[in-house]
Formats: C-alpha cells, structure tokens, sequence
C-alpha cells in the first residue's frame, strides 16, 4: 500500500479511537460502498461560547496522491461566509499550505480543530473573499448578526 | 515588571545551611510570588560553576526534597555545562553518579530521588555515550560490587546473565528503573539527526542485556516475595517495545524482545498486573503487531480459550465496566484486530470461536456509554472487519470467497445486537445523565447507522427486510423503543435505498402500516423520539414518495402538524421542504390546500422565521411546477399577498411608531426570536424585523420558484418578448416596487440589500420567464439608482457582476443597452471611493465588472463618452495592484492577465470592437510602462510571498502579447527606485538583466513563476544568491 494510503488508514484509526467532541470525519465510499480513503467528509461544529456555537459546517477534505508530503485541501460545502474561505469554499490557512506551516506530522484531528479555531479568530492578514472579510472590517455588528444567521441555518442535530 | 522582579530578587545564600533552609522552603505550601522568587535564586545557583560542588554536597543528604534537588542539579549541569568536562572528568563523574545512587538506595532514599539518579545517569548517557559503553552491564556490575567503578575497568569474565542472577530484588529493580529511563529519555532525541546516530546505536546494542534483566524481572521473586518486580519489569519492556517500533529498523533489538514476550504472558496469571499487562499487549498488538511472532500469537489464542479467560469475559459481559474496567475486553479486541484479515478467512472452531466471543462484546449489560464502556470500542473493530469483508469482496476471485458465509454468520449477531443497544433509555435515565454521557450516545447511534451502511453493500435487501420485519413487529406489539431503534437503522439505510424502486416492496410495507395514523396522534400518545424518527424517516425517504404519491399527501400533513411543536418544527419544515421541492410535480393539485394551510398556521402562530422561511420554499416549489400559467400566477399571487401584507405593515410601523401593538399578533412577527428576553421592543426594532423576516420568505419564494429541470437551451433562438401589459409583467413590476419601497424605507439596513440581492440572483440563473426573472432594463434600471452611499453597495456590484453573466448566457439583443449604462454606474462608485484601498469588495467587484464588460465588449469600454471614466479605472487598477490590499490586487493582476490577453479578434465578430486593435495599441503605448512597472515593484520585494503566482500572470501576458514588454520592464528593473529599499545593493543591475532576458526567454512558460520566485527572494535577502 502506498505511503498515503497507509497513513490515511491511520489517521482514520486514531480518528476512531480519539476524537474531539461535536465532529465527524469518514472517508467516503464511491459507488460500490467502498470507502475512498482519499476523500473525507467531515463535520466541524462551531465552538462554545463564540457566535458559531450550535452549527455543524460540513467540509470535503481531499488528500492528494503526495500526502503526506503536501496537505490536503479543505472545501466547505457549500462555501461558507468566511474571511478566510474562498468563494469556491476552500479554506485559506497556514497548516493547509504548503508553502508555509503544512508539515507531514500534522494529523486530521489538528487539522480540524485549526479549522474550528478559524471559525471565530479569523486571519484578517489573508483575506479569502472580499464579502465577509469587509463586513468583518468594518461592520462587525452586522458581520455577527449574519453568522448568527448562517449558524441559525446549519444546526448541529 | 522586569525592574521590579529584579528588586525583589533574593541574594545569593552564602551557606550550605541556607541552600538547604531555601529547598526546603521550595517544597512548602508558599505564596507562587515566594516559590517563584525561591525558584529563581536557587536555579541562579544551580546554573553558576559552583553547581557541581552543590550538587556533591547535598547528594548524601538525609532528606529526600535535598537528595532530590541535588539529582536535579545534576542533571541541569549534565545539560548545560558536559562541554566543559574533560573525559578523565566525565568518567570519574559518572563513577560517582553511580556511586550516590547505589548508595541512594542502601539508604532507603525515597523512590523518586533513585529514579532523579537514573535519570542523571542517562543524562550523562546522552551527553558521553561514547565514555559508557555497555551502560546496562557495566551499571549491574558496580550493582553487584555495591560502588561505583570506571567504566574502563569492566572486564569481568562473568556475563551479564550470571551478575544479574546476583542481584538482589531492590537491586534488580534498580537496574530495571534504570534501563526504563534509559529508553524513554534516549528515545525523545530525533532519531533521524546524525548528531543522536551513535547514541541510539549505543543505546540498541544494550538490547540483550534488557532481556537477561527483565528475563530476572518477571520470574516471581523467589528470595523476597514482598518485593515484586514483574510490574516495573512491564513498563520497561513497554517502553523498549515502544522504542523498537519507531525505530523501525532494529532487527537485533526487535530479535532480544522477543524472547520476552512468553514471561510477559505469565503475568497475566498474576490478579495484580492483569492491568497493566492487558494495556501492554492491547498497545502493542494494535500498534505493532507485527512485533508478535505466530507463537506468540497462538499462545494468546491458547490463553483466551482457558477458563481464566472464560472468567475474565464473563464478568466483561455481566459485571460493572465502572469498577473492573473494560482492560480484558480491549485486548480481545487488539488481538483481533492484529488478526483480523486471518480470522475473517478461517473457518476453523478456535477462530469461529474467537469472532462469537468478540461479537459477544456487543451485547454486554447496561446502556450505552454510561454503563456499557466496551460496545463502541467493539463496534469500531466489527466495523474494521465488515470494510475488511468488503475490500476482499472486490479483491478476491469468486471461487476464493469460501470464507464469506463464515463470515456473515457474525455479521447477523452484529446487527442484531446493534439494534438492541441503540435503544433509548427511558426518559428518566437520559435526564440522569450527563451531558458527555448524552453526546457519546448520540455518537454511538451514529457510529451504528455507518456501520449498517457497510453491512448493506454485502447483504443488500436482506438487511431492508430484515428491519422492516423488527419494525412490524415491534409496531405489533407497541414496542416504542424496539420501533424507534428500527425506525432509526430504516433511517440509515435511506442513502443506500431510497432513490432505488427494487427496494420498494420492502419499504411500502412500512410506509403503508399503521404507524403513521401513529404519528398523526396527539402529543403523548407515543414517546416524542419516536415521532421524531418517524418523522425524520418521511425526509430520508423522499425518493420513495415521489415513486409513491399515494403515501404523499398523508406524510405531508404529517409534517405540517409538526410544524409548530417546538421540538419537532425545525426538523418538520426542513423536510417540508425537501419533499416539496423533489416531488413538486406530483403535488402541483395540493398547492392551495398549502396555502391554505400556511396562512391557517400563520393566523394561529409565530412560527420559527427559519421554519417559515423552509415552508414557503416548499409552496412556491410546487407553485413552480404548476403547468398552467394562470393557475400558476393564481397560486403565487396568493401566497406573494400573505408577504406583501407584512412589507405593509412594516412601512407603515416605521412610519407610525405608535401603531405598535404588541397584543396583536401580526407584530408578534417582529420580535426577535433570537434574543426573545430583549426590554421593551421599539417600534423601528419590530418594523425591521417584520420586513427582514418577509423578506427572507420573500427570498425563500424566489429560491422555490427556480427551475428544478434542465432544459436544452438554444443559443440562436430568441425568447418571446415580455408583454409589458401581461399579468407575468405586472407582477413582476410590483415586486420590484416593493422592494425598492422596503430599501427606502430601511435604508439604513445592510440586511435588506443583501436579501434583495438574493432575490436577483435567483432569477439570474432561470432561462425560462417566471415572477423573479425581471426584464434586463429593470433589473439595470434599479441598480444604477444605487449609489455609492447605498448600504452593502459592494454586495450590489457582486450582484452586478453576476448579472452580467447571466445576461451573457441569455439573448444577445438585450447585452449592450445594459452594458453600456451598468459600466459607467459601476466605474462612478469606485470614483466615490476616498482611497483605492478604502473598501476591499467595492475595488475587487468593481474591477471584475469592468473585467467582464471588456472580456466580450472591448468596445463598450472604449466608446468615445467613457475616454474619462476609462482612464481613471486604468489608473485606479494600476494603483490597487501597487496596495497592499490582498484581494483587490489579485482582482486586479487577473483583469490585467485578461486584458493584456485580449484581441479585438477574439471579441464579438459583429461588435465595433473588431475594427479597433488601434484604439487598443495606442492605449496600450501608454499603461503598458506604468503596468510593467508596477508588476517589477511587486516582484521586486514588495509583494508577499502568498501573491506570486497570481502576479506571474499579468507579467506573462505582458511578455507574450507585447514586443516593447522587455523595453518597458528593463527601464523598471533599471530604476532602483522601483525595487524594495535595500534590493539594488542586493541584486545587481547585470543580474537584473539577466533575470529578463531569461524571463522573455520563457515566453509565459509555467517556469516564469519559479524564476520570478527566486528573483523575488533575492530582492528579499532571504539569503539567497540570485544565479543568473
């Protein structure tokens, strides 16, 4: 089996054993029910006591036939309002690039968990999309009501 | 702070005495100011060159915390000053380390300052590996003599196994304590650095000797049985397991373990290590497995066919997971895993066996997780094995799949247990438990529906059957928890099913049972879970109503009494509404009992604003598909009035604060539902509300209305022009009026702007004529009255932009009239802006508007009436791409990459543009300097390092479409000016030329980038040398 593969079986095992409360993460399975192991569907809740508690925001995490040499790309589905997230939903943060913080030891769980801390501490330093990033700028109010909004329309079961 | 710190700095103790009088004082219970203030003089000392000497000093010391913190010091000095040690030093250090420490332990020290001492030795072990050969031998032998001696003079014919056999208990442990350390500090250096390279070879080539100490370690004490050493014996060879495997490459080491691996099975016999035993072979067989030799394994199998296993299991399965723990369980299923390939292939009793026992696990007593602790970890390996089953399934020739019936024996124990103990508690149980308690049984459901999913790609319809049966059953004897759980598994199952009609038998006995007049009762009648899941189950299976429209309407008014419960609401609108949309056809003949319905439920109550929202979504989908036009206008007037009601009753709040009455439930609507404690609403308050919430309806009805069909679009054919007079128009007049009306009247509210864009964009995306697609010169007509001042006027030329796609994707009759009064409205907003930067999403739409007019209609842009406005947008994009603004530059560096691209050849054949390549050469004479010019400046240092690769764009295109390029950018790479400050002194004038020449060498070859990269570090001075 390949390095990725490998590693991807792994990860998916120490997922299982351990991990963070309110998230999924599963491999998906293609047309005959078996799982590819590349392509994972996962769940990220927005964290207590900030303005995204109560959603659950799913997110398409492809692995690419180099991981875990290069990271993964993490695509919220749909896009989400975000300053941090691109129009197409990918998400913009330093661990997922590999120019800058992605190092191979970095697991799915880490990885997740950055993505949940971007949730409510976004990196006005690299704006995604200019929509949420300008309300984030300059109307923070209104930036809030219109998250609340969008946790309003994707609450955790 | 500093500055005060340093005041309230202690002196320097001037005795022995005072030393110790401080450590005494560090392990009191003291202020954190004192102890840190303790900490720091006595760390001060440690760290000056008389540290050795205190060290020495205390190390005899009668008191443990004395004895402790002269180990600690130590190990400080070891760490910051070995570099200074001599190798005649080094050795007589470590001869005295020894020394103390035996003595230490003749001492009766207390446990934790003989393990300090181990570590100093495999500190001293780190940092001289080469003056400690053989460490564990050499340590065991001053062992035996009771004193430290030079490492140099170990000469003894006596092996390591016989001066081990010598050892006394105490001594034996000491040893054992020392070569646990000895691995786990060794084993937190890198080991891939050449620096640690010859420290792990000294530390493997110890190997046998662990094996001769814990062979000593694990037999029972024959001399003292109040001492046992089997349980230290255990750490260490966890840790050296540990160590082996990260290794990875150890075979000699990998080789001495082994032999452990029986002794370290017989303390499983012993009712005291049991624990740590089964956590030592539960961690390494699920890690490491391969570390097991078939012996091995089949001892372990020998062993869980005994009656101590039988004891062991049985009380997993009866007993309390609270006090005995899950340690015997966990194993059997680490052994399982370690095997589970070989398990599923073999028919034999001992494995057939082994996968009862382990299926067994799910059926242990009590709930899930509270009381039941081994049902999920047990349903993670029955997972493993069914996407084992699955895998060999497609991997395996046909003839080679006689294990399969073997296997699927245990599959049906697995889903039957499954199904047992998702069960719900009763309500009084659930209350009882904590919140984590409630999420991990929630967690634990969830893991079972995957599960069946996996199972459902081996056994297909036999697992529908085979909950449908339960459910008929249990809906027989009114077993609401064995009707929930199977409800539930049903539910499961929907992905793999629903849209499939040969499952259709199966599911119509469920659909057609008594279970939904069930479901229609009053609150009460049936626990609330169970009309959740029932309901939930109508969602899951929309395929299957479409195929069945007879069970349609009874499902719907299902929901629709749900719709107010405050449990059930949101669920109930949420699958409304996705019946609604898929089987929308089917249910145009219901559209005004709907209505009818929702008006009813309206007149009654407030319903969630979301759940609302979700049920006129539902309305207009099936409004949508009503065949006949009139009837179709008929039944959206109908629902657009209840709307429209609100919009006026809205304006005229806001206008008349005193009509508020809250008494009245059409301004119940206005309250927010999210902050429902909120002081006295205002008037305005509940007037934007009111609006905002018909307005998302309003939204929602847009969303409905759309097409849910592809149709094939002729690109040459025309539409039927609109009827001005025509009803479709007159509606479609009056929407817009009321939304213009809604924006005046709240034109403070970002929130009504982005709705109405919401609405627009809906009908952008139609290509057949319905109440939101508004005719072009309307929708263009309402967006040049905006102005720069208008709330969310960046949303609004997003909006634009998305407009225009549209009006490129429809007839071409309609592009040009639009065009040309949208350009100059939207280049006049970006004139309003105070700065380039002041305002990222007016300057990024702003500039792909432009960028999409000029990609079809270069000529629109050049017409002579814009000359004014077109240079100030040239001068305004070029001054962007000089910001710092992320997202405005890349807009900016893309319309360059598109413009530069452009030939008037490649634009519309019939437009005016295709005579004017002049008009575009000469503008070109102009901005092409300023353009290479800002594109230098950016790679020249000033650009973050993230916008290379969309600045390489424009620059590529510049390169190929322009032959003055290369003129143009030399005269910037020339101008030191134009690099980052310190940039001309790091890249020469010759090596910027050189940088050009290969540049327009590559010709926008992909290359560019990487040598745009380098030269761009080579500006930067991230220390690197620009080759040329």
């Amino acid at each position: 089996m390949s390095l990725c593969q490998n590693r991807l079986q792994e990860e998916r095992k120490q997922w299982r054993k351990d991990h963070p409360f309110g998230f999924y993460a599963k491999p998906q399975k293609n047309a005959q029910g078996v799982l590819d192991l590349k392509v994972w569907e996962c769940g990220i809740p927005g964290k207590e006591k900030t303005i995204w508690e109560g959603g659950l925001f799913k997110l398409i995490v492809t692995f690419p036939d180099e991981y875990p040499t290069k990271p993964p790309k993490c695509k919220f589905v749909p896009p989400l309002f975000h300053p941090n997230v691109y129009p197409s939903g990918t998400v913009c943060l330093s661990i997922l690039n590999e120019e800058e913080a992605w190092k191979p030891a970095i697991t799915i769980k880490q990885i997740l968990l950055g993505v949940q801390d971007l949730l409510d501490d976004p990196n006005p330093e690299s704006p995604a999309q200019a929509e949420a990033y300008n309300m984030y700028k300059k109307d923070r109010a209104q930036y809030e009501r219109r998250i609340r909004q969008i946790v309003r329309e994707n609450q955790a079961p | 702070m500093a500055d005060a710190a340093m005041q309230q700095q202690l002196p320097l103790p001037t005795s022995l005495a005072e030393v110790e009088a401080l450590i005494r004082a560090l392990y009191q219970p003291n202020p954190p100011e004192t102890i840190a203030r303790i900490q720091e003089v006595l760390q001060r000392l440690q760290r000056s060159p008389e540290g050795w000497q205190l060290a020495q000093s205390l190390i005899a010391h009668r008191e443990d915390n004395i004895r402790f913190y002269a180990a600690l010091t130590l190990i400080i000095k070891l760490n910051r000053d070995s570099a200074g040690l001599s190798d005649d030093d080094a050795s007589s250090l470590l001869e005295n380390i020894i020394g103390w420490t035996i003595q230490a332990l003749a001492d009766g020290a207390g446990n934790f300052v003989v393990k300090k001492l181990c570590t100093a030795l495999v500190t001293y072990f780190v940092h001289f590996p080469q003056l400690w050969p053989n460490c564990l031998r050499h340590f065991v032998d001053c062992l035996d003599l009771g004193r430290g001696t030079p490492p140099a003079g170990l000469a003894k014919p006596l092996s390591t196994e016989a001066l081990v056999s010598k050892l006394d208990r105490p001594k034996l442990r000491l040893a054992i304590w020392l070569a646990t350390t000895l691995v786990e500090e060794v084993g937190k250096t890198d080991m891939n650095a050449p620096k640690f390279a010859p420290l792990h070879e000294r530390l493997v080539k110890n190997g046998p000797d662990v094996v001769y100490l814990l062979a000593r370690g694990f037999s029972p004490p024959a001399d003292n049985p109040g001492i046992k050493t089997q349980g230290d014996a255990l750490t260490c060879f966890q840790a050296w397991i540990l160590y082996a495997q990260r290794a990875s490459h150890v075979p000699d080491l990998v080789a001495s373990l082994r032999q452990l691996v029986e002794p370290a099975i017989n303390c499983f016999a012993d009712d005291d290590l049991f624990q740590p035993t089964a956590e030592l072979f539960s961690d390494a067989l699920s890690n490491y497995s391969s570390f097991f030799t078939p012996e091995h394994y089949a001892t372990l199998a020998a062993l869980f066919e005994s009656g101590w296993a039988a004891a062991h299991y049985q009380r997993l399965l009866r007993g309390s997971h609270e006090e005995d723990g899950i340690g015997f369980g966990l194993l059997l299923l680490a052994y399982g895993d370690a095997k589970v390939q070989d398990l599923m292939r073999s028919p034999d009793p001992r494995s057939q066996q082994f996968l009862e026992k382990l299926s067994g696990l799910l059926a242990a007593d009590g709930f899930l997780v509270g009381e039941d602790a081994i049902f999920v970890p047990a349903l993670e390996f029955w997972s493993t094995f069914i996407e084992t089953m699955i895998d060999s399934t497609y991997s395996d020739e046909e003839g080679a799949q006689g294990w399969k019936p073997f296997a699927e024996q245990h599959l049906k124990m697995v889903v039957m247990s499954a199904w047992r103990k998702i069960r719900w508690p009763p309500p009084d149980v659930f209350a009882s438990w904590d919140s984590a308690e409630r999420v991990a049984f929630g967690d634990a459901r969830k893991d079972v529906a995957d599960m069946l999913q996996s199972v459902f790609t081996l056994e297909g319809i036999s697992l529908v059957a085979f909950f449908a049966d339960l459910f008929l059953q249990a809906l027989g004897a009114q077993s609401w928890t064995e009707l929930e759980a199977s409800a539930f598994c049903l539910g499961a199952l929907a992905d793999c099913v629903s849209d499939d009609a040969k499952y259709d038998l199966e599911l119509s006995k469920i659909f057609s049972s008594p279970f939904f007049d069930l479901l229609g009762q009053a609150p009460g009648a049936i626990p609330l879970r169970l009309r959740q899941t029932g309901l939930g189950l109508i969602e899951r299976y929309r395929e299957y109503f479409e195929r069945h429209a007879e069970y349609l309407p009874n499902a719907l008014n299902l929901l629709f009494a749900a719709v107010g419960d405050p449990v059930l609401g949101g669920p109930a609108a949420r699958s409304i509404s996705t019946l609604c949309s898929s089987c929308r056809s089917i249910l145009t003949s219901e559209a005004s009992a709907f209505i009818q319905h929702y008006r009813t439920i309206r007149g009654s109550q407030v319903l969630d604003s979301l759940a609302e929202e979700r049920i006129v979504l539902a309305i207009a989908s099936i409004v949508q598909a009503i065949n006949d036009e009139d009837q179709r206008l008929n039944m959206f007037e109908s629902l657009y009035g209840l709307l429209k009601k609100d919009f006026e009753l809205a304006v005229q709040l806001q206008g008349q604060p005193g009509l508020l009455n809250l008494q009245q439930p059409d301004f119940l609507r206005g309250l927010d539902a999210s902050n429902p404690q909120a002081a006295a609403p205002t008037a305005e308050n509940v007037s934007v509300n009111i609006a905002l919430r018909s307005m998302r309806c309003l939204a929602s009805m847009a969303k409905g209305m759309q097409d849910a069909k592809e149709h094939p679009v002729d690109l040459d054919s025309e539409p039927p022009a609109l009827d001005p007079n025509g009803r479709l128009a007159a509606l479609q007049t009056d929407i817009l009026r009321v939304l213009i009306e809604i924006q005046r009247v709240f034109h403070a509210s970002g929130e009504v702007v982005e709705i109405i864009c919401n609405i627009f964009r809906a009908g952008f995306s139609e290509t057949l004529p319905g109440p939101f697609v508004f005719p072009p010169g309307a929708v263009t007509e309402y967006f040049v009255q905006q102005r720069f001042e208008t709330a969310r006027i960046g949303t609004l030329l997003s909006t634009a932009c998305s407009f225009v796609g549209s009006l490129y994707r429809g007839p071409k009759v309609y592009v040009r009239p639009q065009l040309e009064r949208l350009l100059p409205w939207a280049v006049s907003i970006l004139q309003a802006l105070p700065a380039p930067d002041a305002d990222t999403e007016i300057s990024v739409n702003g500039i792909n508007f432009v960028d999409k007019v000029a990609s079809k209609h270069l000529d629109i842009l050049f017409q002579p009436q814009n000359s004014s406005l077109l240079e100030f947008f040239f001068l305004f994009s070029i001054k962007v791409l000089d910001g710092k603004d992320p997202l405005p530059k890349f807009a900016s560096a893309e319309f360059w990459a598109n413009f530069l691209s452009l030939k008037p050849s490649s634009v519309d054949p019939s437009s005016p543009a295709f005579s004017m390549g002049d008009t575009l050469a000469n503008a070109m004479t102009h901005l092409g300097p300023l353009v290479a010019r800002s594109l230098v400046r950016n790679l020249g240092g000033h650009a973050a390092r993230s916008e290379i690769d969309k600045l390489c764009e424009p620059l590529k295109r510049l390169i190929v479409t322009r032959p003055e390029a290369q003129e143009w950018l030399r005269a910037a790479l020339l101008d030191d000016a134009c690099l980052l400050p310190g940039a001309p002194e790091r890249v020469s004038a010759d090596e910027r030329v050189a940088f050009l020449r290969k540049i327009v060498a590559l010709r926008g070859a992909r290359t560019t980038n990487q040598i745009v990269r380098e030269f761009w570090m080579a500006c930067r001075g991230a220390q690197f040398a620009y080759v040329s």
